[in-house]
């Protein structure tokens, strides 16, 4: 069962101060509620996963957390700050970064360019930085540079530092995306699908660098994915969306004999299965996204 | 005039022109030069379609020019100030407008330039109408008539009169163009690109994407008002009619040819266009006045599509610049 | 308005607190918000008429904003009914200040230059639904259709009739070749918003000025009795004007009622609502298309020969138009055909008004401007649903 999750934390998320917590979170799209009355916390320091039937809300929710979409009722905070109502950029400079599950890669900027765009604090980001403390600025580039450097080695992109972003494959693009965030100096980030067209070993990598940021830098995830076996192994906590709704939250084995839960993905079998049946078999009542076409904000 | 073969200057365009005449073509390259290089800042970095350009122009120099006749400014103190009300202009079009998605950001641009030039025309107790202001430009006289003496003490026995005008043009272009392009290069520019990437990925890595949209505006309306302030010098008066919605799409045409993201293609766009846009007049053609400056609007249109359909990219832009985006 | 990232999480810059109130003065209830745009528009109004018209009219004036306030507060989320009730408040501030003959002559030259407005806005709608082409040219087809109908009734002396049908078929044809030269293989390309754009933009420049080459600047006239008038309750209505309006709205209506009944209405639709699904449903799209072009292009040449009409021919005729009609198909909400004509007609109606409060030269800038507070206060359109803004 839970081999690398439950350690550390495992004693149950809800006896540790939660860095960010959820009450009754509505979305409304024409009548129907994408996010409906969603609750959930997540505990400083946990890796979370967010899992769910296809259209369940997840990634609605994602946008309504991180201030994309406007949230028709509930609230949010991200260690004790009110979050909805916020615009994305102010949610993302409190620490709370979050990548999307279609890759926005900027594609005529070269990869190093994504990455230093990311840097936080860089006082050349204002015209009175570049008109009055240049020299603040280099010093800042070179900082953040070499970060870049040492992340884009981590995920095997090094070689493609000066590539235009527009040139990788779906999968360089994921890996990218998520560097990037990290560049951000998150506290809490936000993961969409990471694991999607990553191959198996990169996935391995990105995975273990995840545990690794928890543990030595203290950063929280919450992350939405398919593939339970990644579910299963590798978060101490599960929260399970259905209806736009939480449906179930606990320790991966609670989840997984969880009747509630079992029977969220009827038809498509138990979350055991994996990505092939949760993705496949569920109605789409919902339309996650699909016939919504509000844009974010 | 005198003819170009008289000038010491060793250089010979009698067989079709005086070199006073080229250097009104210069002076009108160098005006485009500063008007399309706001356009590069909004078009080809932040991806912002700013179709309003000609009317930022249009408040800079109308301001200038009332400011000096009826406030009684000083001409060089009126040109900060002038500046400083075109900016204001660009805060009042962004603010409500760059929320828009790119097509109605256009068409809104578009109709805020048409709206300030409808208001020159009709604002006749303080823009003449029609009948357009003059004499605003007697500082800049005594200036250009300093400079002609200095060039005669340095041995051009008969400078031409436009010569102080297209050096201060092309000087303060220049000036501009490395300007911006060293601002590019810097941590701000790259957030400009960015959004013109993917603004929503822009935001969820912090930046204020709003912001910077407006930044971009309101500086490329300064670089209008410079424009209109050479377009008034050059005219020595400002009437409505130059401030046509055609003159921002000329400039269009010069971002293209020149290249989008590219600050430095826009002075080589803009000469090529106005050579030949200018150059046009010289067709020993058997067709009326009217039908010649048809042509050129006829031609203006066909460089536009013939670029749009083979050469996006322009003539010196880079490939990915055009086929990456999309 | 440095947006430095710079600062620490919990700082804003001064702009950027500014800016966020403002965003948030748009969560404050309907009621409200509708009820000081209704008071902040009489605001604007009295100051231009420089005061309150005095008397028994002010106290008509206050009943009628006090009744528009309380109309609105029950037009939450139909935004048609918030434009009907705004026009009709302003319809009636106008009354107390000017008397109802006024308002109605100048409503009645409204509605009727609205008809040629909703005519050029139906093509500028479809074509920008169906094929995402937003056809900065689409003033210039006026134009071209204008010029048509001038050589063949009175460069042929044929009768005008015959003139109207060759210049809507002229133009009609005019849309379809474009659309085979240019507008399918760039989007076979896959071209970008600002490559069609600019494109469209090159395509007025040569439309416009080529025909500047052919008939010169001079102004032409169709040779329509524009002096006749008909007497309609004490308001006068040009015989020209009267017809326009008359014809203008009878095909309108019409196409609206083919297109929302006929199967190519619904494939229409179909095609405005996702291109590619619709030729994957087995949809023959190229059809759908052309016929499309052949709306667009006939209801532009008729546009133009009525603007012709009841003015004067010159090239810039359509691009005069380009504005107002663009104006008017984002009041009617884009590919909405019953929206370009209430949209239309709506605008024509404000343009003329103004010239009751401000010189007749500002008309179009007027135009413009309600053009501009549309796309900030409901971009959509009143029709519209909630697309992607």
């Amino acid at each position: 069962m839970s081999s690398a999750a439950a350690l550390a934390h495992g004693s149950g998320a809800s006896s540790i101060a939660p860095i960010f917590q959820a009450e009754g979170v509505v979305k409304k799209f024409g009548g129907i509620n994408a996010v409906n009355e969603a609750t959930m916390q997540v505990a400083d320091g946990s890796i979370t996963a967010l899992i769910g039937p296809n259209g369940a809300g997840k990634t609605t929710f994602f946008n309504v957390i991180t201030g994309f979409y406007r949230a028709d009722g509930g609230t949010a905070t991200f260690e004790g700050r009110r979050v909805l109502g916020r615009p994305p950029y102010l949610i993302a400079r409190m620490g709370m970064v979050r990548t999307f599950q279609i890759t926005k890669a900027l594609a005529r900027m070269s990869v190093l360019d994504n990455m230093l765009l990311a840097a936080p604090h860089q006082p050349g980001e204002s015209l009175s930085g570049v008109l009055l403390r240049p020299g603040a600025s280099r010093r800042r580039e070179r900082e953040v540079a070499s970060k870049a450097e040492e992340l884009l080695e981590v995920f095997n992109l090094t070689k493609l530092t000066d590539q235009y972003a527009g040139t990788l494959s779906g999968g360089q693009r994921k890996l990218l995306e998520l560097s990037r965030a990290l560049m951000a100096e998150p506290r809490f980030l936000l993961l969409d699908e990471p694991m999607a067209g990553i191959n198996p070993t990169l996935g391995r990598r990105l995975l273990d660098h995840m545990q690794r940021l928890r543990s030595e830098d203290g950063v929280t995830f919450l992350f939405i994915e398919h593939d339970m076996e990644v579910v299963m192994n590798h978060s101490d906590r599960v929260v399970v969306m259905a209806q736009g709704t939480v449906i179930a939250d606990g320790e991966p084995h609670e989840i997984r004999s969880d009747q509630k839960v079992i029977d969220a993905y009827l038809g498509g079998g138990s979350p055991d299965d994996g990505a092939e049946s949760s993705s496949a078999a569920t109605p789409r009542s919902h339309g996650e996204g699909g016939r919504v076409t509000e844009r974010p904000r | 005039m005198e003819p170009a073969t008289l000038l010491p200057l060793g250089v010979s365009f009698d067989a079709f022109a005086s070199l006073g005449f080229w250097l009104g073509v210069g002076v009108i390259a160098g005006t485009f030069t500063i008007f399309a290089l706001g356009l590069q800042l909004n078009v080809g970095f932040t991806g912002i379609f700013n179709f309003g350009q000609a009317g930022f122009m249009a408040i800079g120099a109308y301001s200038m020019a009332i400011l000096v006749t009826e406030e009684g400014v000083n001409f060089w103190l009126s040109l900060p100030i002038a500046i400083a009300i075109t900016m204001v202009f660009g805060l009042i079009v962004g603010l409500p407008s760059l929320r828009l998605r790119t097509d109605y950001l256009a068409i809104a641009t578009l109709a805020a330039s048409e709206a300030i030039r409808l208001t020159t025309l009709n604002a006749r107790e303080l823009t003449n109408g029609s009948q357009g202001i003059f004499g605003f430009d007697t500082e800049f006289d005594d200036l250009s008539e300093s400079i002609e003496s200095l060039l005669i003490s340095v041995g051009w026995s008969d400078p031409e009169t436009l010569f102080p005008l297209f050096m201060i043009v092309w000087i303060v272009a220049l000036l501009l163009t490395f300007g911006l392009w060293r601002l590019q290069k810097t941590p701000w520019g790259r957030v400009l690109r960015a959004l013109r990437e993917d603004e929503d990925a822009a935001r969820a890595l912090g930046k204020n994407a709003f912001a910077y949209k407006l930044q971009s505006l309101v500086m490329a309306s300064a670089l209008g008002a410079i424009a209109g302030f050479f377009l008034a010098l050059n005219l020595k008066f400002v009437v409505p009619d130059e401030f046509l919605p055609n003159f921002t799409f000329i400039g269009f045409a010069i971002l293209i040819l020149g290249g989008l993201a590219n600050y430095w293609g826009v002075a080589v766009g803009a000469i090529i266009f106005q050579t030949i846009f200018e150059g046009l007049r010289f067709l020993e053609l058997p067709i009326t006045e009217v039908q010649v400056s048809a042509l050129r609007y006829i031609l203006l249109g066909l460089v536009l599509i013939g670029l749009m359909a083979f050469r996006p990219q322009g003539l010196f832009g880079k490939r990915e610049e055009m086929v990456l985006g999309e | 308005m440095e947006a430095g990232s710079a600062a620490p999480a919990s700082d804003r810059t001064a702009g950027e607190r500014i800016y966020e109130f403002l965003g948030r003065l748009t969560d404050l209830p309907f009621a409200i918000r509708a009820g000081a745009g209704l008071v902040l528009m009489t605001v604007i109004l009295a100051l231009v008429e420089s005061g309150l018209p005095g008397g028994i009219e002010t106290v008509a004036l206050i009943a009628i904003v006090i009744a528009g306030i309380a109309a609105l507060t029950l037009t939450e989320g139909r935004p048609a009914l918030v434009a009907g009730v705004v026009v009709i408040v302003l319809f009636g501030i106008l009354l107390t200040y000017h008397g109802l003959l006024a308002v109605s002559q100048t409503g009645i030259t409204g509605l009727s230059n609205g008809a040629i407005y909703a005519l050029g806005a139906v093509g500028l709608t479809l074509v920008y639904g169906i094929l995402k082409l937003v056809n900065f040219a689409h003033g210039d087809l006026l134009t071209f259709g204008a010029y048509m109908a001038l050589v063949a009734s009175v460069f042929w002396g044929l009768p005008l009739v015959v003139g109207i049908v060759f210049a809507m078929a002229m133009t009609a044809l005019v849309g379809i070749a474009l659309e085979k030269v240019m507008w399918a293989p760039m989007r076979r390309r896959g071209a970008g918003v600002l490559q069609f754009v600019l494109m469209s933009i090159g395509l007025a420049f040569v439309i416009r000025y080529a025909i500047q080459y052919v008939y010169g600047t001079e102004l032409r006239t169709l040779g329509v009795d524009n002096t006749s008038t008909i007497d309609f309750l004490g308001v006068r209505i040009g015989q020209t004007q009267g017809i326009v309006l008359l014809v203008g709205l009878l095909i309108l209506v019409g196409t609206g009622l083919m297109l929302r009944f006929s199967i190519l209405g619904k494939r229409m639709r179909a095609l405005s609502d996702d291109l590619e699904l619709a030729e994957t449903s087995g949809i023959d799209t190229s059809r759908v298309i052309l016929w499309t072009w052949v709306l667009a292009g006939s209801f532009a040449g008729l546009a133009g020969v009525f603007a012709g009409a009841t003015t004067q021919l010159q090239p810039e005729l359509g691009f005069e138009f380009l504005l107002p009609i663009f104006a008017a198909v984002v009041l009617g909400g884009i590919g909405d055909a019953f929206g370009a004509l209430a949209g239309g007609l709506l605008l024509g109606v404000v343009v003329e008004w103004s010239t009751l409060l401000v010189a007749s030269g500002y008309k179009s800038a007027i135009g413009f401007i309600v053009l501009i507070i549309v796309l900030i206060i409901r971009p959509q359109g009143i029709f519209g649903r909630a697309r992607s803004i």
